[in-house]
């Protein structure tokens, strides 16, 4: 069953979806590194749709799902727009990024290192990027 | 966020407090400013009030790491708390010569002397 969570573009509500990312996950019995890894990465989709796609504007609004699919937990946030081609994106090395003094470019390469699977699904008003983490069955369960 | 801010005679010490991200690691990025635009290049940051960070509070060492080392200073992290220390990890920033991580409660001034 997929969990919902549907927030103003407003960089204050980035802990509230953190929040339920982390408790949904530990319903599914997602924790420890694995969990915080993935709150990581939903937070860095959610800030970035936040910044680009709306300018931080307090009218605009982004879902935010979570669901299991057997042993793969999926996480898709729904913005309106064009989407950025995050799964196209080429990470710069740190050095790269320390050499030109930049502060961004960061999120997106976390997101890459994090996730196993990353898509972009552009539909006619909006798009969802969609994010799959294997995870990993622990010692005694099936 | 709230920040605190030590004198020390070789670097100043800041202790910011609570989540370090897009919404937050803004403030942090003003006190570095400030201490740069002061002609301070060691910083000393306790992280154990830091409950956790994302790429803007990474983005906050990475953008100044460069100016502290041209002005021969950097960045001290003491306290990490594992979560924070593992962000770092996953980017391969826990291995930058003038971004010191340390987990553990030290005295950062041996470190500045390296």
């Amino acid at each position: 069953m997929k969990a919902y969570l549907r927030v103003r573009c407003n960089k204050s509500y980035l802990s509230t979806i953190r929040e339920f990312v982390r408790s949904r996950l530990t319903d599914l019995q997602v924790t420890g590194n694995v969990s915080s890894q993935i709150v990581l990465a939903v937070d860095e989709a959610c800030a970035n749709c936040m910044i680009h796609q709306h300018q931080c504007d307090d009218y605009s609004t982004i879902e935010v799902a979570i669901y299991k699919e057997e042993d793969t937990l999926y996480t898709e946030i729904k913005d309106t727009g064009k989407a950025f081609p995050i799964d196209q994106y080429q990470p710069q090395s740190p050095q790269e990024i320390v050499k030109r003094r930049g502060k961004g470019g960061f999120g997106i390469n976390l997101i890459h290192h994090i996730m196993d699977e990353i898509k972009v699904e552009e539909k006619r008003d909006y798009f969802i990027y969609r994010f799959g983490k294997v995870i990993e069955p622990k010692p005694g369960q099936a | 966020m709230k920040i605190e801010q030590e004198s020390h005679d070789q670097y100043v010490t800041l202790i910011p407090e609570g989540d370090l991200d897009a919404n937050s690691s803004v403030y942090l990025d003003e006190k570095v400013k400030n201490l740069i635009s002061e002609k301070i290049f060691n910083v000393h940051v306790r992280m154990d009030k830091i409950a956790y960070i994302s790429s803007a509070g990474l983005g906050v060492f990475i953008s100044y790491v460069d100016e502290l080392a041209t002005n021969n200073g950097k960045f001290v992290l003491t306290h990490v708390p594992e979560n924070v220390f593992e962000v770092f990890t996953i980017l391969g920033l826990n291995k930058l010569d003038n971004l010191k991580l340390i987990k553990e409660d030290v005295d950062p001034a041996p470190v500045f002397n390296e």
